[in-house]
C-alpha cells in the first residue's frame, strides 16, 4: 500500500513546479544614486526643445531629449516635467516632411494652418516649465533678459516677455538636477551662412558665458549633466551635397562648358563627377573650382539641380564652406568642447561626449537592432532638416545623457528601447 | 497556474510547433521521456527504431507499434540590458510533436521498423510590436522524418541496425522591418518548404545479468529552401522598388548530427536505471544566409552569423515497477546551450536546460499500455548579447511538456 503512496507525492511535486510556468525575469529596479531627480530644469537650444524637421511641434517635444531623459528619471524620484507644449503638429509653420516630387524623394513643407495658440505666450495658462530648450538660442541668450521679445519660440513661454531670462527662469523652479546642452549655434551661425553672416563667439566669451551659466545652476546645489557639441563634418545639411556634385556624362556639354570657361584656364572639366564651380573673392579670377574637402550647404541642391548653380553660374559664397572656413569651425568646435569637458569636470557634473557618438556612428551603427548612420534621410539619425536630430537620434542621444549620470553618480536610470520612438517617415 | 491550466485546455486543437535546445526536440517516447529521454540502451519496444535502431532486434516483442503526441507550452522572457525597465515575453501557440513507430521481428534475428516523428522544430510568437522585432517577430519551423529501418541481432548480446532518413522541413518567420510609412512600419515574411535524406545507425549490447549499452549515431541533414517565399508588406509606396514585394529567398538550415551514448541496468525485477550522454554536433550551424533573388541597395542578402557549439547533454532516470499493470518513472537531464553567447538571437532563445521528467504507464491488457509523461525544462536565466545588431538583454524560459502515448504489443 505504501508503493501507491508515490504517485501523489510526485504530482504534488509537479503541480509545484508548474506555479512558475511562465517564464519571469526579475525588473531592474532604477536608482538616482547620489542624484536628486525630484525637480529636473532641462536648458539648451533646439536640441533641447525637441525641433526637428525644421519645426517645434508637438510630437517632436513628445521626443525630445529633455522628455524622453525625464520619462526615465520618474522611476527614480522625478515627478512632474512640463514642457511648453505646441497645440499641433504644425509649429511655426515650416515643419518638413517627406514627399515624392518627380520621382525624387524630397522633404517638403508639410502645409497647413499654424494653431493661433503657438503664437500666444502659455506661461501663465500652462506655466512654469522645465524644459527651457529654445530654439535658436546661443549661449549668451540663456542669460539675456528680454531674449523673448527677440525669439518667439522663448516669447512662447517665458515667465515675463520682457524681463525674464531663459536661465532665471530655470533658477525659479529651484532645481535639484539640470541638463546644460548649449553652444552650437555660437558655431553653427556662421557655418549655416557659409561663414557670410555671423561670427563665431570667441572662445574666451563662450567660457565666460558658460561658466557663469554651470555657476548659476550649481551654487544652490544641483547636480547635472552637460554635453558637448558636434563637429559639422558629421551633419548631414552638410555632408550630403559633394564637392564634385557635378556629374558629366554627354560630351557636348563637357565641350560646351569647357569653352563658355575658356577664358579661365583653371577651370576644367571632364566626363565623371566634377567639383562644382564657385565664387570666391580671394581667387584673382573671383571663382574657382572647390576641392576635396570643402562643404557644400543642403540648400544649395535645389540650385545644383535646377539652375545650373556650380557649372554655369558660380556658386555663390554663403552655399559653401571653404577648406579654411571649415578648420576655422573645427577650432572653434574643439575649443568649446574643452571648455564644456573641463567646466564638467571641474564641477563634478556628467559629460556627454556627444561629438564621438556621432562621429562612431557616421560609417553605420546598430542600437536595439535597428541600423543607422549620420547619412541623410535614410541614416535616421538626423531628422528631414539635416540639422536637428530625429525622435530616435533623439533617443539614441538621451540614452548617451542617462548613461554619463549613472557613471558620474553612481545612479541606475533605465535607457529607453530605440525601436519604441518613431523613425522616419516615408510616403 | 491559471493560464497553464488553460493552455492544456487546447492542447490538441492547434498545429505542430515544438521547443528544445537549440532548435532540436527529443520527445520520442512517452517512456523514454518519463525517464529524462534515455533511451538509446533501451530495447523497450518500436521507439527503438529512432531512438536506437542497433536495439530495435533486441525487442522483446514480435510486433510492437508506439504511438504519441505532446503538448508543449513554453514562454521566454526577455529583459533588456540593464540599466532598463523594458521587458517582453514570448506569447507561444502550443506545439503538439507527436511520434508513430511500428516495428517487427521479420526474422529470428532480423528486424524491421519505420519511424515517423518531429526531431526538430522551434516556434516561438514575440509580443506584438516588441523590441527585437526587427530580428523575430515569429517564427514556426519544423521538421517531420521518416525512417524505414532495419536491425540485426549478431548475438543474444550484440544487434546493430540502421535506417534511411527522410526529412521534410519547413520555415515560416515573420520579422518588422525598420522602415515606417504613414500606415507603420513594413513586414518580412519568410516561407518556404526542402526536404532532404540521412541516416541514423547504432548498436545495442545486452548482457543476460540485466546490463544494456546502446551508442548510436543519425547524421545531419541540411535543409535547403530554394525559391521560398519572401513577402514584403506594408512598404511605404516611395520605397516600394528597394523591396520588391514578391521576392524569393534562399535559407539553409543544418539540422544537427547526434552522437548518443546509453546504459542502463535492471537493478532489481521492478527497478531499471539508466542514463545518457548525447552529443550534438551543432558547430556546423554558422551562420544564417537570406540569399535574396532580386537584391536591392536597400535589400542586400542578409548573413547573420550564429557560431553555435557543439553540446553534451546528460541524462539520467528510472522506471519502477509499482504493480504489474503499473510503471511510474522520473528522471533529468541537463542541456546546455549550443548558442555564442554573443550571437544570440531572439529567434532561437535556447539558454541552458535544466529538465525534470516523471511518467507513467497502466496496461489494461498484457498488449496495451497508456503511456503518460511530463517534462519540465527550466531555461537558466542569463545575460545574452547579439552583437552585430547591438540587441541585448536577458533571457529566461520555461517550458512544460505533458505527453500521452499507447503501446500495443504482441
Amino acid at each position: 500500500m505504501a508503493k501507491n503512496n508515490i504517485f501523489p507525492i510526485i504530482l504534488f511535486i509537479f503541480i509545484g513546479l508548474f506555479t512558475s510556468c511562465e517564464a519571469d525575469i526579475d525588473k531592474h529596479s532604477p536608482s538616482a544614486g547620489d542624484a536628486d531627480l525630484s525637480t529636473f530644469v532641462s536648458l539648451g537650444n533646439s536640441l533641447t526643445a525637441g525641433f526637428m524637421d525644421g519645426e517645434l511641434f508637438r510630437e517632436g517635444q513628445h521626443n525630445s531629449v529633455a522628455n524622453i531623459m525625464a520619462g526615465q528619471f520618474m522611476h527614480t524620484g522625478l515627478e512632474d516635467f512640463n514642457q511648453p507644449l505646441m497645440h499641433d503638429d504644425i509649429g511655426f509653420g515650416n515643419r518638413l516632411v517627406l514627399a515624392q516630387v518627380e520621382g525624387q524623394l524630397l522633404p517638403v513643407p508639410i502645409g497647413g494652418t499654424p494653431d493661433p495658440g503657438n503664437y500666444e505666450n502659455i506661461y501663465d495658462a500652462e506655466g512654469p516649465f522645465h524644459n527651457l530648450g529654445v530654439p535658436g538660442a546661443k549661449t549668451q541668450h540663456l542669460l539675456f533678459e528680454g531674449y523673448a521679445a527677440l525669439n518667439p519660440y522663448y516669447g512662447r513661454f517665458a515667465a515675463n516677455i520682457a524681463t525674464s531670462s531663459i536661465l532665471g527662469d530655470a533658477l525659479v523652479l529651484n532645481p535639484s538636477f539640470f541638463s546644460l546642452w548649449i553652444g552650437s549655434n555660437d558655431i553653427l551661425g556662421y557655418a549655416l551662412d557659409g561663414g557670410e553672416g555671423d561670427n563665431i563667439l570667441p572662445p574666451e566669451e563662450f567660457r565666460a558665458a558658460y561658466q557663469y551659466l554651470v555657476q548659476q545652476l550649481t551654487q544652490g546645489g544641483a547636480k547635472g549633466v552637460t554635453a558637448n557639441i558636434v563637429d559639422i563634418t558629421t551633419i548631414p545639411f552638410f555632408t550630403t551635397v559633394p564637392y564634385n556634385a557635378l556629374l558629366l556624362t554627354d560630351p557636348d556639354v563637357v565641350a560646351a562648358l569647357n569653352m563658355a570657361y575658356a577664358e579661365a584656364p583653371h577651370i576644367e572639366f571632364d566626363i565623371g563627377p566634377n567639383p562644382l564651380v564657385v565664387v570666391d573673392t580671394e581667387h584673382p579670377a573671383g571663382f574657382r573650382q572647390l576641392e576635396t574637402g570643402e562643404l557644400i550647404l543642403l540648400t544649395a541642391l535645389d540650385g545644383i539641380q535646377n539652375e545650373n548653380w556650380g557649372s554655369q553660374v558660380p556658386l555663390t559664397a554663403e552655399y559653401y564652406l571653404s577648406l579654411e572656413q571649415i578648420n576655422h569651425i573645427a577650432e572653434a568646435v574643439n575649443e568649446y568642447n574643452d571648455i564644456i569637458h573641463n567646466t564638467a569636470t571641474e564641477t563634478n557634473m556628467a559629460f556627454v561626449d556627444v561629438n564621438e557618438l556621432l562621429r562612431e556612428a557616421e560609417p553605420g551603427i546598430y542600437f536595439d537592432a535597428i541600423g543607422f548612420s549620420t547619412d541623410f534621410v535614410s541614416g535616421g539619425i538626423f531628422s528631414l532638416d539635416g540639422i536637428h536630430l530625429s525622435s530616435r537620434g533623439n533617443a539614441i542621444v538621451a540614452n548617451e545623457f542617462i548613461a554619463a549620470i549613472n557613471t558620474q553618480y553612481n545612479a541606475s536610470i533605465p535607457k529607453v528601447a530605440i525601436g519604441n520612438y518613431p523613425g522616419i517617415i516615408f510616403p | 497556474m491559471r493560464k497553464c491550466i488553460i493552455m492544456v485546455a487546447f492542447l490538441l486543437a492547434t498545429s505542430t510547433t515544438i521547443y528544445a535546445g537549440g532548435y532540436q526536440v527529443s520527445l520520442h517516447g512517452q517512456r523514454q521521456l518519463g525517464m529524462g529521454l534515455i533511451g538509446t540502451s533501451l530495447a523497450l519496444d518500436a521507439s527503438a527504431t529512432f531512438n536506437n535502431p542497433g536495439a530495435l532486434a533486441m525487442m522483446p516483442e514480435q510486433l510492437s507499434i508506439v504511438g504519441g503526441i505532446n503538448g508543449v507550452f513554453g514562454s521566454t522572457a526577455y529583459q533588456m540590458e540593464t540599466p532598463s525597465v523594458y521587458q517582453a515575453k514570448t506569447d507561444n501557440p502550443p506545439g503538439t510533436p507527436f511520434h508513430f513507430y511500428v516495428a517487427g521481428m521479420l526474422t529470428d534475428r532480423l528486424a524491421g521498423g519505420i519511424a515517423v516523428n518531429t526531431p526538430y522544430g522551434n516556434s516561438l510568437k514575440w509580443e506584438d510590436g516588441w523590441a527585437g522585432r526587427f530580428l523575430i517577430q515569429e517564427i514556426s519551423m519544423r521538421a517531420i522524418t521518416i525512417q524505414p529501418t532495419l536491425s540485426f541481432r549478431l548475438t543474444d548480446m550484440l544487434s546493430l541496425g540502421a535506417g534511411f532518413v527522410y526529412a521534410i522541413g519547413s520555415v515560416d518567420l515573420e520579422r518588422a522591418l525598420p522602415v515606417e510609412g504613414p500606415g507603420g512600419e513594413g513586414q518580412l515574411n519568410i516561407d518556404g518548404n526542402a526536404t532532404n535524406y540521412g541516416f541514423n545507425a547504432g548498436l545495442q549490447f545486452a548482457h543476460p545479468l540485466g546490463f544494456s549499452a546502446g551508442l548510436s549515431y543519425r547524421s545531419k541533414i541540411m535543409m535547403e529552401i530554394e525559391n521560398g517565399d519572401a513577402l514584403f508588406s506594408n512598404i511605404p509606396s516611395s520605397l516600394a522598388s528597394e523591396f520588391p514585394a514578391e521576392n524569393r529567398v534562399d535559407v539553409s538550415l543544418p539540422l544537427p548530427a547526434n552522437l548518443d551514448f546509453g546504459i542502463s541496468y535492471q537493478v532489481t525485477p521492478d527497478l531499471l536505471l539508466g542514463m545518457a550522454l548525447h552529443y550534438v554536433f551543432w558547430s556546423e550551424y554558422e551562420e544564417l544566409v537570406f540569399d535574396f533573388n532580386e537584391n536591392t541597395s536597400s535589400l542586400p542578402d542578409s548573413y547573420n552569423k550564429r557560431d553555435y557549439s557543439n553540446t553534451l547533454i546528460v541524462r539520467a532516470g528510472g522506471e519502477y515497477r509499482v504493480t504489474p499493470a503499473f510503471y511510474l518513472r522520473a528522471g533529468g537531464y541537463f542541456d546546455p546551450t549550443p548558442v555564442n553567447s554573443d550571437y544570440f538571437s531572439p529567434e532561437t532563445p535556447s539558454l541552458d536546460n535544466l529538465a525534470f521528467t516523471g511518467g507513467a504507464s497502466f496496461m489494461p491488457s498484457s498488449n496495451l499500455s497508456i503511456d503518460a509523461s511530463l517534462l519540465y525544462i527550466i531555461g537558466m536565466e542569463e545575460d545574452m548579447r547579439y552583437t552585430p545588431e547591438n540587441f541585448n538583454g536577458t533571457y529566461s524560459s520555461r517550458i512544460i511538456i505533458p505527453g500521452i502515448g499507447i503501446t500495443y504489443q504482441f
